[in-house]
Order: structure tokens, then C-alpha cells, then sequence
């Protein structure tokens, strides 16, 4: 049928007269006419040009303030982000170099040498810092958790911790600082304690110790008793909970207490070798029992 | 005599005066409603305006199309179109007043409108880019960057369905 290509040209325009001519014999013509002077004539939304533009010129400055700011702002966090790593980086390596760090975590010890070949034992869960740069003039150093410390003659050795500060000239001595815990016990030489405002001198064999802010009575220890640098904790009347607490050090393990009278005083010591032992050397003599679960530990009554 | 570009702010004006009735009407012939084809298409002007230095000053129109499109597309597809004559529609015979006659234009009229509202979007703005805006096949083409063949197989199936709706109601 030729005639839907007549009727495509038509529309188009370009319809020859002839083709035309044998168009307009269809019936089919009449509607076609009819469809095409009336489509015309569907009413389209007038636009006001000035209308339409100005909107569409406050809607451009609108979005080209934020497309305009956007890369600056991007340039500038840059600008931002670079000077501050710049500053961390600067700042890292000055501080490392001013202050030397170790660091122990649960079950882990660390012997390591001072400047002037003074040895230090860090015990576990434990940090000392201290300046390299200035420690041939002064010796001082940075203790949170327990050290043992065999000191070279020289200067002033100071240890400084949250409780107190610990000075020497040439020894061996231990110093343990723990929560509500501190500790000073004196193998070799003098050693001398500042706590709060007192200043006392150790001599071999004896020791300072605080629990709960309270300075205990006992002050002498058995410098031949073995200790954690043995693989050994020993206590001489101390509360069950500093006890644990230390065996958590130890081992990394979690201890629940169930209904237990932390308070107690215990006497004794446990290995550091081996977990299932240790809890025996406690829980035996104070009646007391143990389960042990991957790495949890409960304590509880005998019944 | 220098080259126009979308980039320069009066050219870029001038384009949008020129161009804005005709493109809102192409806006109009896919959505129905007057305040969505004028939303598409200030969004579209945006986004050449955003984009001028890769659009070619002759491209511009087809550009825009194609952004209505693709705006429409993605935004409201299935609104209803809603088209109307305008007020002062003559009559394809202005001459005969017989109040039956006028009856069965008008009853045409409706019959056609509904007609070209049920048409696809791509069928009515082929067909209305025809009959409202004159445009010849070849540069409607153009604007929708698609073969001439491709606006003639829309045209007229647009026709065909038209008229088998109107013989139909």
C-alpha cells in the first residue's frame, strides 16, 4: 500500500502533486486531514523567555558557587592534610628521638640496656620511656608497671613512677608499680624511695611496698627467694587481689572472681611456666577452685 | 567573525532565548505537564552550561534533547500526559457552521487527543515535533540523534495508531 508512504511524505512536506492527487481519492485522506490540522493546534505552555531566564541565571549562580568551591575546598583540605602529616611526621621522628620507649603486654618480658650499659628487666604488661640524648647527664627514666634494674656507678639514676620516684647510684633493685600497688625492693647497694613526702633509704634486703595508698609494715624480703626474673611471683602478705591481678600480667588470661574475699592475705608465690600449676600453688592453700576456659579463668568457693 | 561558544556567557544567553520555547515544547510532548517539561529543561540548560566546554556550539539543541531525555527518563516516567487544544482551535473547515458539523469536530478533537496522549513518548514527540513545530523528518533526526528511518517508523506508527483510534471510538 502506497499510500502510508504518501502519508509520511505529506507530513513531511514533500509530497509530489501527482502523489497527492491519488492521496486525496482514499477515504482514508478525510481523517488524516484531520489529524494533521488539529494536532497542530494543541495548546503548548507559553514560555516568558525573560521569566525562564532570569531564574534559570540565579539557579546557575546558585549551583556555581558550590561547583566553583567545591575543588578549592578540595584543594584546601589537601593544603590541610598535607601540613598536618607534615607535622606528625616531624613531630614522630623529634620525639623518638628525644624519648626511647618499651613496652611489654601480658606475658611478655623485655631485658634491654641503658645508655650507660645499666641493664633493665621489664616485667610484663610494663613501660619504661626515657631520653636517650640526655641520659649522660641525667639519668632518668619513666616506669609504669615493674622493673628490675641493675644499675652502673655513675650519676643519679632515677626512676620516676605515678607513686613515686626511686633514686640510686649503683645497684640492683626492683621497683613494681601497678594499680593501688607499689613496690620497691632493694638486691644490691642503697636505693633511695620518695614517696608522697617521705624519703627513706634501702639497703639489700629490704623493701617499701604500698597497697591501697596504705605503706605496709613488712619491709624486709629474702633477697634469695625467687621472683618473676626467675619465672617466679612471690608475695609475702598480700592481698589476693594484687595476686591475681599479677597472674593476670603473666599469663594475659581473664580472671573472674565469684564471691571471693579479695582482701585476704596470701603468702607464697606461683610459676610464670605454667598456667594450670600456678592456679593450684593459690587455689589449694586458701580453699579455694578454679575452672579454666579458653583464655578466661573462673575462681570460686569449694563447696 | 569568532566562532560562538556555549562558554561565553552572551552566546550562551542569546542560544537560551532563542531556544528555550522550542525545546521546553520538546519537553513537553515527553512529560505532558507544563511544570515538569520546564524543570527538565532548566536543568538540562544547566547542565550545558556546566558542561559548555565539551559541547559544540551546532550540538547545543541536540545536546539539550538528549539531556531532557535522559532527565525525563530517570525522573518521572510514568506521569500521565495530559495535552489540550488551544482556545482559539479552528475548525478545518472554517466555513461550514452547521451546528452537526461542529459537533463531529468536536467529537474528533477529543478523540484524536486521547489518542495522541496514549502514544509512546518516543511516537508523540516524533509526531509533534512534526505537526506543532514543523520540523522535517531529516532534522528531527538530528536532534535526537537518531536515524531518519528511526523517525519515519515512529511517525508513522504513530499514525497508524491514531487513526485506529479514532476509527475505533
Amino acid at each position: 500500500m502506497n499510500n502510508e508512504n504518501y502519508i509520511l511524505k505529506w507530513f513531511n512536506g514533500e509530497i509530489t502533486n501527482e502523489e497527492l492527487a491519488q492521496l486525496k481519492k482514499s477515504e482514508a485522506f478525510k481523517n488524516i486531514e484531520k489529524i494533521a490540522h488539529y494536532s497542530s493546534h494543541i495548546d503548548l505552555p507559553k514560555i516568558n523567555i525573560d521569566e525562564a531566564h532570569a531564574h534559570f541565571i540565579s539557579k546557575r549562580n546558585a549551583s556555581k558557587k558550590v561547583i566553583k568551591t567545591v575543588p578549592l575546598y578540595a584543594r584546601n583540605v589537601f593544603k590541610y592534610a598535607a601540613s598536618i602529616i607534615f607535622l606528625l611526621i616531624t613531630s614522630y621522628f623529634l620525639f623518638s628521638n628525644i624519648n626511647t620507649t618499651y613496652t611489654t603486654s601480658y606475658a611478655e618480658n623485655q631485658v634491654f640496656s641503658l645508655p650507660d650499659n645499666s641493664e633493665v628487666i621489664l616485667n610484663s604488661n610494663s613501660k619504661i620511656s626515657f631520653s636517650k640524648n640526655e641520659w649522660a647527664t641525667k639519668r632518668n627514666l619513666k616506669l609504669d608497671g615493674e622493673a628490675y634494674f641493675k644499675v652502673e656507678k655513675g650519676e643519679k639514676f632515677n626512676v620516676k613512677t605515678d607513686k613515686g620516684i626511686i633514686t640510686v647510684l649503683g645497684t640492683q633493685f626492683n621497683v613494681k608499680e601497678r594499680k593501688n600497688f607499689f613496690e620497691v625492693k632493694c638486691f644490691e647497694g642503697t636505693v633511695q624511695v620518695s614517696y608522697k613526702n617521705t624519703v627513706l633509704k634501702l639497703i639489700k634486703g629490704q623493701q617499701f611496698k604500698v597497697l591501697n595508698g596504705n605503706i605496709d609494715s613488712i619491709n624486709v624480703f629474702n633477697t634469695t627467694n625467687k621472683n618473676w626474673l626467675q619465672k617466679e611471683s612471690n608475695f609475702i602478705s598480700t592481698p589476693l587481689m594484687f595476686v591475681f591481678d599479677e597472674l593476670q600480667n603473666q599469663y594475659g588470661y581473664k580472671i573472674q572472681l565469684n564471691n571471693i574475699d579479695t582482701t585476704k592475705l596470701y603468702s607464697g608465690g606461683f610459676t610464670h611456666s605454667n598456667i594450670k600449676e600456678a592456679l593450684q600453688t593459690i587455689t589449694i592453700p586458701l580453699q579455694l577452685k578454679y575452672t579454666l576456659k579458653e583464655k578466661k579463668i573462673i575462681i570460686s568457693k569449694n563447696d | 567573525m569568532t566562532e560562538k561558544s556555549l562558554c561565553n556567557e552572551n552566546d550562551f544567553n542569546d542560544f537560551y532565548r532563542t531556544n528555550i520555547q522550542f525545546i521546553n515544547n520538546f519537553s513537553f510532548y515527553k512529560s505532558g505537564n507544563k511544570d515538569v517539561s520546564l524543570d527538565l529543561v532548566q536543568e538540562a540548560f544547566l547542565k550545558m552550561w556546566e558542561r559548555c566546554a565539551e559541547i559544540s556550539y551546532e550540538k547545543a539543541k541536540s545536546y539539550l534533547f538528549t539531556s531532557v531525555n535522559h532527565l525525563f527518563l530517570n525522573k518521572i516516567k510514568h506521569e500521565k500526559v495530559v495535552i489540550k487544544y488551544a482556545k482559539n482551535t479552528p475548525y478545518k473547515d472554517i466555513t461550514n457552521q452547521n451546528p452537526e458539523y461542529l459537533l463531529e469536530e468536536e467529537e474528533f478533537k477529543i478523540k484524536l487527543q486521547k489518542a495522541i496522549e496514549d502514544l509512546t513518548n518516543a511516537e508523540r514527540e516524533v509526531f509533534l515535533l512534526n505537526r506543532i513545530d514543523g520540523k522535517k523528518y531529516r532534522e528531527i533526526a538530528e536532534l535526537l540523534n537518531i536515524s531518519q528511518k528511526a523517525v519515519e517508523k515512529r511517525m508513522s506508527s504513530a499514525l497508524k495508531k491514531l487513526r485506529q483510534k479514532i476509527n475505533i471510538l
